[in-house]
C-alpha cells in the first residue's frame, strides 16, 4: 500500500490513525498543532481530504466531520480519508473567524491558499496545510457555516472540465439543492479554488451558522450526505442516494449593510427574493423603525445577517444569482 | 396630574413619550457614552416603573423585549410612568461583549457595581450615573437579562422584608415565569436588583433567552405581554390580570463550572428536572473521541446550561435552581 504521511501520522496500514500537523507557533513558542485523523481501508483507492473550521467559529463543521468519521469502519473503505476537523485552531479557541495572531496580513485563511512558507502567520498555516493536501488528495471537501442555523448551500470548483465534472458529481451526491459551480476568478485564495487549479475536484458545503447556531439534526444530515459522496466516488460501497436536481447559480452577490442599527431579518435562507423587496428592518436604540433593508439583487438567499445588531458595512445578505434548475 | 421627571436630556413634564440620552461615561476619543432613555408618562397618576436591559452588553434579547413592550404601550391608557433604558452597557453592546471593553483592571461586571461610585472605575461610574436617577424616581425596577441558550426562562426577586419585598413578589407572580427564585438578600451583591431592594424599591430580574442572537421573536412577544400583565397587576393598565400560578420556587441557585475542557454537547434543556449524578452533557476531544460525561453536581431545575460547542476549563457549565417546591 502507498504510504500516507501527514504531520506526525504515518498511515501504512488499515485503521484509524490520529496525530497532529504543526502549522505554526504561538508567541510563547508553543506549536500550533492541528488534530489530524487518517482512516485507511484495506485497499488503495481515492483519498478524500476533509477539513473544517477554516474560519475558527464555524464549529458546526468540526462536529459534522467528527460525526462522519465516527460512522466509518476502516475495513469497509476502499481508499482513505484524511481529515483536519479544526484548521484554524488559534481562532477556534477564541470564538473568532480569524487568528488572533494575524495582525498585518490577510486575516482570512480561506483567501491565503496555496499559502507561503515565508509569509505571515496565516499564509504559513495555509502552506503547511496545502502541501500535504496537494500531495495526497484525489477529492477535497471543505466545510463552512454562514450566520444562521438554516444555512444550507454548496459550491464546487469549476476551474477546468475534468475538475468540474467530478466536482459536480460530488455536489449531486451531497445533494444540497442550492449549488454554485464556482467560476474561475471567484474566491481566489480559497482552498477549493487552489485545489481546483491543481486538478483536484473540490466541493465546499455551507451548513449551519456561527458559534452554537446549528442543530444535531444538521450534523447528522451532513454526515450522511458525506457518506453519500464517499459512495459516489467509490470510497464506500452501497447504493448512491439520488437527491432532487440541483438549482445552480451564475455567481453570488455579497451585499453589505448601508447603515447600522438593531436589525431584524424578514427572509430566511433558501427564500427567493426580488430586487427591491424588503428583507429586514433597521431600528434605532429607542426601538423606532428607521429604514427597511431592500434586496439589492434578485435571486435566492444563501445567507442572511440575523442581527440583533448590525454595524454599517457588515455583510447583510448573500444572494445566489440567476437560479436555474438543472 | 403631571410631574417632572428628568433623566439626562430626557425631560418629561406631562403625559406623553419623551426621549433623550443619559451620559454615563466617556470613550477614549472623548466622545460621550450616551445611552437611550424613554419616558412614557401616563394620563393618570400611578407608580413609576423603571425598565432596563443589556446590563451585560451581549444580552440583546432584553433590549428587544423593552422595545416591543414600548411599541405596544399607549400613554393615554396608562396610569403612572414607565422609564426605560433599553441599552445600559453601551460600550459592551457595541463590542458584542458581556463587559465594557474599556474595563481592564477591575472585575467589570456592571451588575456587581451598583449603587456605583462616581470616583470608581468605569463600570462603577456607569453604575452610579444610572443608579442615581433610578433611586430618585423608581417605585419598581425590572431588569432584563439572558443566559446562554434560547430556552432560558426564569426569574428572581429579592426576598426582602417589608413592602418592597411583598411588591417584588407580586410583580414576580404577575410576570409569571414558573421557575422563580426568591433571592436571599445576601447573594448578587452589587446587582441593581439588590441595591434597589436595600433602598426600598421593589425589584425583579427576568432571565429570558440566550446571548447574542440566541432568542426568538416568540419569547420577545411573550415577555412583552407578561410585562403588560405586571402593569395590569399594578393598576397602571386596565384589564384582567392573568393568573400564572402555580410557581416553582427555589431556596437558592448553584453555579457550576466545567471541570473539563473540550467540545461539548448538552443533553438537558432549561426547565428540566435533574438529579445529582445524572448526565447533562458530553465532552469530546479535538479528534472527535468521546471524553466522558458531564454530570449534575446537585439536584434541582436547570436554569441555564452551556450551549457548547466548545468549552474551556472553568467556564460556567450549568446553573441549577435548588430545592424546587410548588408555591
Amino acid at each position: 500500500m502507498k504510504i500516507i504521511e501527514v504531520g506526525n501520522v504515518k498511515a501504512t496500514k488499515q485503521g484509524r490513525h490520529e496525530g497532529t500537523l504543526t502549522v505554526g507557533a504561538m508567541p510563547d513558542g508553543a506549536p500550533v498543532e492541528l488534530p489530524l485523523i487518517i482512516l485507511r481501508g484495506p485497499r488503495d483507492g481515492p483519498v478524500l481530504w476533509l477539513h473544517g473550521c477554516v474560519h475558527g467559529n464555524e464549529y458546526c463543521t468540526t462536529f459534522s466531520i467528527h460525526e462522519f468519521l465516527r460512522s466509518l469502519e476502516p475495513a469497509a473503505l476502499r481508499g482513505s480519508v484524511v481529515a483536519l476537523p479544526i484548521l484554524n485552531l488559534t481562532a477556534f479557541r477564541m470564538h473568532r473567524r480569524s487568528s488572533p495572531f494575524e495582525g498585518f496580513n490577510n486575516t482570512d485563511l480561506n483567501r491565503c491558499f496555496p499559502g507561503n512558507e515565508r509569509g505571515g502567520f496565516t499564509e504559513r498555516m495555509a502552506h503547511a496545510i496545502y502541501s500535504p493536501l496537494k500531495r495526497y488528495a484525489t477529492h477535497f471537501v471543505d466545510s463552512h457555516t454562514a450566520y444562521t442555523s438554516d444555512t444550507r448551500w454548496a459550491l464546487y470548483a469549476n476551474n477546468n472540465p475534468e475538475v468540474n465534472r467530478v466536482g459536480r458529481a460530488m455536489a449531486e451526491a451531497f445533494g444540497f439543492e442550492n449549488t454554485l459551480p464556482t467560476p474561475p476568478g471567484t474566491l481566489v485564495g480559497s482552498a477549493m479554488m487552489s485545489a481546483g487549479d491543481d486538478g483536484i475536484p473540490s466541493f465546499l458545503l455551507e451548513a449551519g451558522g456561527l458559534d452554537d447556531s446549528f442543530s444535531r439534526e444538521t450534523v447528522l444530515d451532513v454526515a450522511e450526505r458525506l457518506r453519500n459522496v464517499a459512495r459516489a466516488i467509490g470510497l464506500l460501497e452501497g447504493e448512491v442516494t439520488k437527491y432532487p436536481p440541483l438549482t445552480t447559480f451564475s455567481n453570488f452577490y455579497w451585499a453589505t449593510a448601508p447603515r447600522s442599527g438593531l436589525f431584524k431579518n424578514k427572509v430566511r435562507c433558501g427564500d427567493t427574493i426580488t430586487k427591491g423587496q424588503e428583507i429586514g428592518t433597521y431600528y434605532d436604540l429607542f426601538g423606532d423603525a428607521r429604514e427597511s433593508a431592500l434586496a439589492p439583487q434578485s435571486g435566492i438567499v444563501l445567507a442572511i445577517n440575523p442581527g440583533p445588531i448590525i454595524p454599517q458595512g457588515d455583510v447583510l445578505v448573500h444572494i445566489g444569482l440567476d437560479p436555474q434548475c438543472s | 396630574m403631571s410631574k417632572t421627571i428628568t433623566i439626562g436630556s430626557a425631560n418629561s413634564t406631562g403625559p406623553g413619550v419623551t426621549k433623550g440620552t443619559l451620559k454615563i461615561a466617556e470613550a477614549p476619543d472623548g466622545s460621550p457614552v450616551a445611552i437611550p432613555v424613554i419616558i412614557v408618562q401616563g394620563a393618570k397618576e400611578g407608580p413609576i416603573v423603571w425598565l432596563h436591559g443589556c446590563v451585560h452588553g451581549n444580552e440583546y434579547c432584553g433590549t428587544y423585549i423593552i422595545h416591543e413592550f414600548l411599541r405596544g404601550l399607549d400613554h393615554a391608557k396608562l396610569a403612572g410612568t414607565v422609564v426605560a433604558l433599553p441599552v445600559l452597557n453601551l460600550p459592551a453592546f457595541q463590542a458584542k461583549q458581556r463587559m465594557s471593553p474599556y474595563e481592564i483592571f477591575h472585575g467589570g461586571d456592571l451588575n456587581r457595581q451598583f449603587p456605583g461610585n462616581p470616583e470608581g472605575n468605569q463600570s462603577q461610574q456607569m453604575a452610579h450615573a444610572i443608579y442615581e436617577p433610578l433611586k430618585r424616581y423608581a417605585d419598581v425596577l425590572i431588569d432584563f437579562h439572558t443566559a446562554l441558550t434560547p430556552d432560558v426562562r426564569w426569574a428572581l426577586f429579592p426576598k426582602a422584608q417589608g413592602e418592597a419585598g411583598a411588591l417584588s413578589e407580586k410583580i414576580a407572580r404577575a410576570f409569571g415565569y414558573n421557575s422563580t427564585l426568591p433571592a436571599p438578600t445576601e447573594i448578587l451583591a452589587g446587582s441593581a436588583m439588590m441595591a434597589a431592594a436595600k433602598d426600598g424599591i421593589a425589584s425583579y430580574i427576568v432571565e429570558c433567552g440566550g446571548k447574542n442572537r440566541s432568542f426568538t421573536d416568540d419569547s420577545v412577544a411573550d415577555a412583552a405581554e407578561r410585562l403588560r400583565n405586571v402593569l395590569r397587576a399594578l393598576a397602571m393598565l386596565e384589564g384582567p390580570v392573568t393568573d400564572y400560578a402555580p410557581f416553582t420556587y427555589f431556596s437558592n441557585f448553584a453555579w457550576v463550572t466545567a471541570g473539563q475542557a473540550g467540545l461539548f454537547e448538552r443533553s438537558v434543556r432549561c426547565g428540566d428536572r435533574i438529579e445529582k449524578g445524572s448526565v447533562i452533557g458530553r465532552y469530546y476531544d479535538a479528534w472527535g473521541n468521546s471524553r466522558g460525561e458531564a454530570k449534575a453536581p446537585e439536584s434541582g431545575v436547570v436554569l441555564a446550561i452551556h450551549s457548547g460547542p466548545v468549552m474551556a476549563l472553568g467556564e460556567t457549565l450549568i446553573h441549577i435552581g435548588l430545592d424546587p417546591r410548588q408555591a
